[in-house]
């Protein structure tokens, strides 16, 4: 019976309910849209951002001698430290370690490149590619023993052209900024030959090597010429030695200031820069969309919560005579409220479900304008739309069904 | 005659702007008595019906129904004690405009217990209904409404039937259908207690209480025991 009342009563009154759940739609297609932009392009925007690099850069600690008499400096002397290759697993052993997504590490040497059209200095740079390094001493037991990581897995986008180096023990093989590909002709399958000399004893170590793949960054690394990490130690003399390690640790909400203090705890002699930068970049903008959403769904709550409080107070002032007569019939102050606290429900499960729809169409044009990426259909977004609108018609009707309640038969059903 | 179904001692009732529709208004109504209410315009006769109905509470006095003293009661408890024991007929109808007869009908019994649409069917068939059962308010005449009102008074099966002017509305042919209706109703054994201006109506009742100025000024049988 419950059920009929409510669906003629709904029925009747179709202009006003209308009114209602065009306001609860407001709301929930708001809610829906930064929801779905939250989780969706929150992720994209972080990895957008990943993909720019690091976001930590590990260093040794460097010996800087002052010179000069006491009182008067004339300056100082820096010497260049490195990192033992050895220790590059124990990063794994912070407390985020589970937020750390890849690292590198970089051995960085000045060498002679001779190609069939042109001969001179680059950047060679021996790194990881992809390779499982082994964590000798886990943090937890259900740590993973091995993390795959190098550049392919923190800087996917730096190749633009041929393919990454997936071995380990490839000593022939190089990835070739544009900018080295260009001023010596290099292209993909061409061979050319790296030369260094030792400092002190002069003896020259060659290499000759082959491009499987070219290196486009907008950065240092278009001027370099990558291998792996083993190659440059080798012809550099500097067995086991790295002279940074990029760390990509990015992740939103979670303090990357710690991360440095804590892998500088884990090696005692390494210093853990945050590429401040580019995080507060980020923290900004995700904050601000954040911030945005915060203040967007406010506005459309309280634009839904007024919209349903108007249109059920305008209903109990209508029925009235309806409430007082079934009160008089026996209708107990807890089955009024059911009566109409079921309208708020049904209006919002409505409004919910239209709301949802829009929001949908909503976060794909906010996505797309604002964010330019599409913003995919959450569908797990439904119940949580159509709770929130149930919720939110439910909380609105409140002071409207205490007047309901309120309503003396013997007044409102007086003779005139 | 059986023992007093209704008993109300020095009701007074006073509104909030100091107005006093009752004043110390004393009655019994023993049980299958037929009990008119007459008294001009203002005289607090529909106040006392409204106080004997649980709608409304006394601002002092007592009334006690069946047994029970229903003043003090908190408001939901006078409505179950209303629902259980007392049929209600008001002289405006006042049926729920998007509902039909029949719905009309069973929503009293939702709100009493459990909806049965074949009893509520027989109800309204015994009210002269039962060709209108689907028809919504506005679809339905005066007098049609007000059996239905009746039929929506009875299906609970009320000990106490109390009705408001309940042909004030009506033309004559239609008041007659509903007095025949209530004097069958009395018949079957239920107490009525009617509020009437019609003086020939009054005469229908084994009892007329006048009521002016909030107090009881006669009260008479029609007819001998």
């Amino acid at each position: 019976m419950l059920l009929r009342i409510l669906g003629k009563s709904l029925a009747r009154r179709r202009g006003r309910i209308a009114f209602a759940v065009i306001s609860v739609v407001m709301g929930a297609a708001v809610i829906t849209a930064l929801l779905a932009v939250s989780m969706d392009v929150e992720q994209q925007v972080a990895a957008d951002f990943r993909k720019y690099g690091a976001n930590l850069v590990v260093v040794p600690q460097s010996d800087t001698i002052e010179v000069g008499f006491p009182g008067v400096t004339f300056g100082s002397v820096t010497e260049q430290g490195y990192i033992e290759e050895e220790d590059v697993w124990r990063i794994m052993r912070i407390s985020w370690r589970t937020n750390i997504l890849g690292f590198a590490p970089f051995l960085y040497s000045v060498v002679r490149a001779d190609s069939e059209t042109a001969s001179q200095d680059v950047v060679l740079a021996g790194t990881y590619f992809d390779r499982d390094v082994e964590i000798l001493d886990r943090y937890s037991s259900s740590d993973p023993e091995a993390i795959t990581t190098g550049v392919s897995v923190i800087n996917a986008w730096w190749l633009s052209k041929g393919k990454w180096i997936d071995r380990s023990d490839d000593y022939r093989s190089a990835l070739v900024g544009v900018n080295v590909a260009d001023k010596m002709g290099l292209e993909i399958g061409d061979t050319f030959t790296i030369s260094f000399k030792t400092h002190g004893d002069g003896n020259m170590t060659t290499s000759e090597i082959t491009v499987v793949g070219l290196v486009e960054t907008g950065g240092n690394e278009d001027n370099q010429v990558l291998v792996n990490l083993q190659l440059a130690q080798d012809m550099t003399n500097r067995s086991g030695k790295v002279h940074t390690r990029q760390v990509d640790a990015l992740c939103t909400g979670c303090p990357v200031d710690t991360f440095a203090e804590e892998i500088e705890g884990e090696i005692d002699y390494v210093e853990a820069r945050t590429v401040k930068q580019l995080v507060s970049a980020e923290m900004s903008m995700l904050g601000k969309f954040e911030g945005m959403m915060a203040m967007v769904t406010m506005v459309a709550m309280a634009a839904s919560v007024l919209g349903v409080t108007t249109t059920m107070t305008t209903s109990v002032i209508e029925r009235q005579k309806e409430i007082g007569l079934m009160k008089s019939v026996g209708a107990e102050r807890r089955k009024i409220s059911l009566l109409f606290l079921s309208e708020a429900a049904v209006i919002g499960t409505i409004g919910g479900v239209l709301g949802f729809v829009a929001g949908v169409f909503l976060a794909r044009s906010i996505g797309l304008s604002v964010f330019d990426t599409a913003v995919s259909t959450n569908i797990l977004l439904l119940p949580v739309a159509i709770g929130i609108s149930v919720a939110v018609a439910v909380g609105a009707s409140i002071l409207p069904v205490r007047r309901a309640q309120a309503v003396e038969p013997a007044v409102v059903l007086r003779g005139e | 005659m059986s023992a007093g179904i209704i008993s109300a001692q020095g009701l007074t009732k006073v509104y909030g702007g100091g107005t006093r529709a009752l004043d110390g208004v004393t009655i019994d109504i023993e049980e299958g008595e037929w009990t008119s209410i007459v008294g001009p315009s203002g005289s607090g006769k529909t106040t006392l019906l409204n106080i004997l109905s649980c709608l409304d509470s006394p601002t002092d006095g007592e009334v006690i129904i069946d047994g029970t003293t229903v003043t003090g009661l908190r408001q939901d408890d006078l409505t179950v004690f209303r629902k259980k024991n007392i049929g209600l007929i008001f002289q405006q109808y006042h049926m729920v405009p998007y509902l039909t007869a029949l719905e009309n009908v069973m929503m009293a019994q939702y709100f009493h217990s459990i909806v049965d649409e074949e009893e509520a069917t027989d109800v309204l068939r015994g009210v002269g209904m039962g060709h209108r059962l689907q028809h919504l308010p506005r679809q339905l005449s005066g007098g049609e409404q007000q059996r239905v009102c009746i039929a929506r008074a009875l299906v609970n099966e009320p000990a106490i039937l109390l009705a408001d002017e309940p042909t004030g509305n009506l033309d004559q042919e239609n008041g007659r259908i509903v007095l025949e209706l209530i004097r069958s109703l009395q018949k079957e054994g239920r107490t009525i207690i009617m509020v009437t201006h019609n003086p020939e109506i009054s005469q229908l009742g084994d009892r007329i209480i006048e009521i002016v100025d909030g107090k009881v000024r006669s009260d008479q049988r029609t007819r001998e025991e």
